[in-house]
């Protein structure tokens, strides 16, 4: 009895170890925008879970930067920042590339998520 | 009695799984750092996990040397001293003098298409400190009659500039950094060598393959949907270099002007492309190049691939007009992405 509950507890453990070894590999799959300033965090937002569109503005002496969210997708849709990179960068909905706004060091990644790219050039 | 053994066997072998299941996944690590007005991102995948810390280290302090000895806004760079140097030799530092060296035979391969004294044209646009402007059609021939590579003297690590002319690296400075950050990697670890750094998104060199052998799988931003990829590439020891009038523009009376300047006229290069990519081993190449591809124009960037195979580079074109062209040699690593399947793609033979 005692060693037919360990047997269990066994094949239990190995199953276990094996789906953690097989999901533990891959990426989370609902896709999170972090937005990180000076590269420490500000907000995570996970993009499977956004209902409504709605946007909020990140502020420091540097300026401002308005964030648009919807269900999968962010963006900056307004900032003050000289260059406007940010802003003409438009929508990310995958982790091939961040935003990045230079001029107020911040920065927008998705990570999770699908997309079968290491990174994009352009 | 059996049984114990046959249990602490099943746990062995659960053990010796768990481990080596570990030890076949190379680790993943990302660090972005800010340096030559860009987000530089690196990924790394490696099996020794105990260097990545020294990896980083050489890699960001060397990026911050690079950039305030290249940098043309830093008022202590090698570049900004030369630019101040009124007509007089300067003594500058190896980075500089090689970079230097790099870009001007490029500049001369490419018949002056890149040019690296184009720097008071671009601060007349505005584009240095954002602060845009359209130039009169007199000011900008005056600028573009002063615009010359071929003055710039370098003897040795001492560069000649003419007075009233500026240099700036820009255009290959990210490629000469991505082409020196490879070579860190290759040397913190030899043989064993995974990673793939992004500076900035025009230049991405990737160093080896993915853990599997598995090439690294790069998108080309769509010039009219700057948020969306409309094509792969696939690359392995191999860089990528991305220019396009979308990355930094502005608006004056319904017209966009962009960054990229035509050496001869001064004014944005209007050549019927909105971007070109380069694919080549050397970051430098990638970068200085669809640089001058893109101001030189489809039919001139098509003979100058055909006339210069020693270079080992291929292109991807894309002009206003949406159109896609790639040359032969991209046959296997080029595909449309997810969407763009049914875009034409001209294959330039």
């Amino acid at each position: 009895m005692k060693a037919k509950a360990i047997g269990l507890l066994l094949a239990g453990a190995v199953v276990a170890s094996a789906a953690w070894l097989l999901l533990g590999s891959g990426k989370t799959d609902a896709p999170v925008a972090r937005i990180t300033r000076d590269g420490a965090l500000l907000e995570e937002i996970d993009l499977d879970r956004v209902d409504e569109t709605y946007s909020f503005t990140l502020e420091d002496g540097r300026g401002i930067n308005t964030v648009l969210v919807e269900r999968g997708r962010i963006r900056v849709s307004e900032a003050d920042c000289p260059d406007r990179v940010c802003v003409n960068r438009g929508w990310i909905s995958d982790g091939t590339a961040p935003i990045i706004c230079l001029p107020h060091k911040l920065m927008i990644e998705i990570v999770g998520g699908g997309g079968d790219l290491d990174g994009g050039a352009g | 009695m059996k049984r114990r053994i046959l249990c602490a066997l099943l746990t062995l072998i659960l053990c010796a799984c768990a481990l080596s299941g570990c030890k076949e996944q190379p680790e993943l690590r990302e660090f972005t750092t800010f340096a030559m007005d860009t987000a530089i991102n690196f990924t790394f995948y490696c099996e020794d996990g105990s260097r990545t810390g020294q990896a980083y280290t050489t890699m960001a302090n060397g990026l911050s040397d690079l950039d305030s000895l290249l940098s043309v806004t830093g008022e202590d760079s090698d570049v900004s001293r030369v630019n101040r140097s009124a007509g007089q030799p300067v003594e500058v530092g190896d980075w500089a003098a090689l970079a230097l060296s790099q870009a001007l035979e490029l500049c001369a391969v490419t018949d002056g298409a890149l040019d690296i004294t184009a720097y008071p044209a671009v601060k007349a646009w505005g584009f240095t400190q954002e602060e845009h402007r359209v130039p009169s059609e007199e000011e900008l021939a005056e600028l573009a009659a002063k615009i010359d590579y071929s003055a710039v003297k370098l003897k040795g690590n001492t560069i000649t500039l003419p007075e009233g002319m500026e240099i700036d690296l820009g255009a290959v400075a990210k490629g000469f950094a991505g082409d020196w950050l490879a070579q860190q990697v290759r040397n913190i670890y030899p043989g064993k060598d995974s990673a793939l750094l992004d500076l900035g998104q025009s230049t991405i060199v990737a160093v080896g393959s993915k853990p599997g052998g598995k090439p690294w799988r790069i998108g080309i931003v769509d010039p009219a949907r700057p948020g969306s990829y409309f094509a792969v590439v696939e690359l392995e020891d191999m860089a990528m270099g991305t220019s396009g009038g979308y990355q930094r523009y502005f608006e004056r009376d319904g017209v966009t002007y962009w960054h990229i300047l035509d050496p001869d006229t001064a004014a944005p290069a209007r050549s019927g492309l909105s971007s070109v990519t380069v694919v080549s081993p050397s970051a430098l190449l990638c970068d200085g190049l669809s640089t001058a591809l893109f101001v030189m124009g489809l039919e001139e960037g098509t003979a100058f691939w055909e006339n210069h195979p020693e270079l080992e580079f291929e292109a991807v074109f894309v002009t206003e007009d949406g159109e896609i062209y790639r040359t032969a040699g991209l046959e296997g690593r080029f595909f449309l992405a997810e969407g763009y399947e049914d875009r034409e793609v001209t294959v330039l033979e």
